[in-house]
């Protein structure tokens, strides 16, 4: 949340920049089994952010300490691909690649019938290949598509979405320009059937009701992303 | 990369199949998979390029960074050259620092790059002593199927051949094409079954033995060799290989140059 409203991104019609209304979100495609070699995968294009999510498993769990008696356990990677930003990301792990891999892990978790597969391990590997902004709601709802495209049973598909606040007015779905220097961000895992969240992040500066608008906005959109994956796990395109 | 456990009856299934000079998914002994290239596919690279070869699928990104001229060569870029086998790419990839196996994927693809010589370092100085481009090739793995090293390195000369230079973002001028002279191709060779084949599959990679890489250029000088893993080849079975990579890279470079 770099600026304070010094940068004009939307005019006086709640027309945005890039010529969307405030409630508009970017173009979406998804496509399923798009690694060949995975027993799942998802490519999901949003706006220029572009994820590619590969499924391995269930399989076995090792080391043996991380088995689970009970459940199988997920182990998620986030990663930026090194060409995936304007300066070049220095491969390999970083803070915030950690952080988004382990609210990504906990958001799947909850959805995943996890207690079905004893003693193994589903890898899931979120590479961003292009980032725009957003990039973990990308990666999470693309996840979700994988998975179900690799069979394992969840309780619902999550769409993650974020809306946020740019010169003052409440806004779905930031591109980079919006992020860079709006003034608040709130990105959310929705369950579309059920309604119910397993994933919440805010950072920035939002009154009581535009954090609602921001909710609302979140809501509505999860329901049309939610359209466009099951479109392409029913094996159309969803273009 | 873990190396999982061959099973013999991988390997002797596979030297039946060499015996009736077949292979393990039907193709010829010389014939390659189905081979897509694509360019300008990623929009926050400056040249970008994706290949596939039946289901292994890779991507090579280009970017750069405004270094300082080593004392010894003032005027004077740099190529670097990495490539990454993150576990997206298949169930024995695994995370943590780069395997030595992906280290030598991106060293051999480096070396063919760098020695033919298709990028003139002296072009890539802004300021002599001062200032110079280094450009970085990222080289990508989607899916393995086998032979990433030909996928990369083709995906690699791709994503150069068709690179901006972004000079307006740093500001040092208008953004101009990279100057790229040559086109190396490489090709891989890979023993199974007790002979060489090209373009092997994961499969065969498994229950194979050596390979044998070979990067030609525009004139059909070689510009960089590699013999991995373990195992003994013949002069006579290496000028068979080298034979068939003359044959192979014109074709690859024509499909690179017309794109």
């Amino acid at each position: 949340m770099g600026g304070y409203g010094d940068v004009q991104m939307i005019d006086e019609n709640g027309v945005r920049a890039d010529g969307r209304g405030p409630g508009d979100i970017r173009p979406i495609t998804i496509e399923t089994g798009v690694v060949p070699v995975a027993d799942g995968s998802c490519r999901m294009t949003w706006g220029t952010n572009e994820a590619i999510v590969a499924v391995y498993g269930p399989m076995e769990a090792h080391p043996r300490k991380i088995q689970r008696q009970d459940r199988a356990v997920l182990d998620v990677a986030y990663n930026m691909a090194p060409f995936s930003t304007t300066d070049r990301m220095r491969p390999g792990f970083n803070r915030r690649s950690r952080e988004v891999s382990k609210v990504t892990q906990d958001a799947l978790e909850s959805v995943v019938l996890l207690e079905l597969y004893p003693r193994s391990k589903i890898r899931i590997s979120i590479e961003i290949v292009s980032a725009e902004a957003g990039t973990r709601c990308v990666g999470l709802t693309a996840a979700s598509v994988a998975l179900a495209d690799a069979g394992i049973p969840m309780t619902d598909l999550v769409v993650s979405v974020a809306s946020g606040k740019i010169n003052d007015v409440v806004v779905c779905d930031l591109n980079k320009e919006e992020d860079n220097y709006g003034e608040a961000d709130l990105p959310m895992g929705i369950m579309p059937n059920s309604g119910e969240l397993v994933f919440l992040q805010m950072d920035g500066d939002l009154s009581q009701d535009e954090f609602e608008q921001a909710w609302r906005y979140n809501m509505d959109a999860a329901q049309e992303i939610h359209k466009l994956m099951v479109e392409a796990l029913n094996g159309g395109d969803s273009q | 990369m873990t190396i999982p456990i061959v099973p013999k009856l991988l390997r002797s299934h596979l030297s039946d199949l060499a015996e009736r000079d077949a292979r393990i998914d039907g193709r010829g002994r010389w014939e390659g998979r189905e081979l897509e290239v694509q360019h300008s596919i990623l929009p926050r690279a400056e040249g970008s390029a994706r290949v596939r070869m039946g289901d292994t699928i890779v991507l090579a990104g280009v970017k750069f960074q405004i270094m300082t001229p080593y004392p010894d060569r003032p005027n004077q870029g740099g190529l670097m050259c990495s490539a990454e086998v993150r576990p997206v790419a298949g169930r024995n990839w695994e995370s943590g620092p780069p395997s030595p196996e992906s280290i030598e994927l991106g060293r051999v693809v480096d070396r063919g790059i760098r020695e033919s010589g298709c990028i003139d370092v002296d072009s890539l100085c802004i300021i002599p002593g001062e200032k110079a481009w280094q450009v970085i090739l990222d080289l990508f793995a989607i899916s393995d199927d086998g032979n990433l090293f030909d996928a990369f390195a083709l995906a690699g000369i791709t994503a150069l051949r068709n690179a901006t230079v972004p000079a307006e973002r740093f500001e040092v001028g208008e953004d101009y094409p990279l100057s790229v002279s040559k086109t190396p191709i490489m090709c891989s060779y890979h023993k199974v079954g007790g002979r060489f084949v090209f373009d092997a599959t994961a499969r065969e990679e498994l229950g194979g033995d050596e390979r044998i890489h070979i990067t030609l250029g525009d004139d059909n000088n070689v510009h960089s060799l590699q013999k991995g893993l373990k195992g003994i080849f013949s002069a006579e079975e290496f000028t068979e290989i080298m034979d068939n990579a003359i044959e192979r890279t014109e074709k690859l470079r024509k499909i690179v140059d017309e794109l």
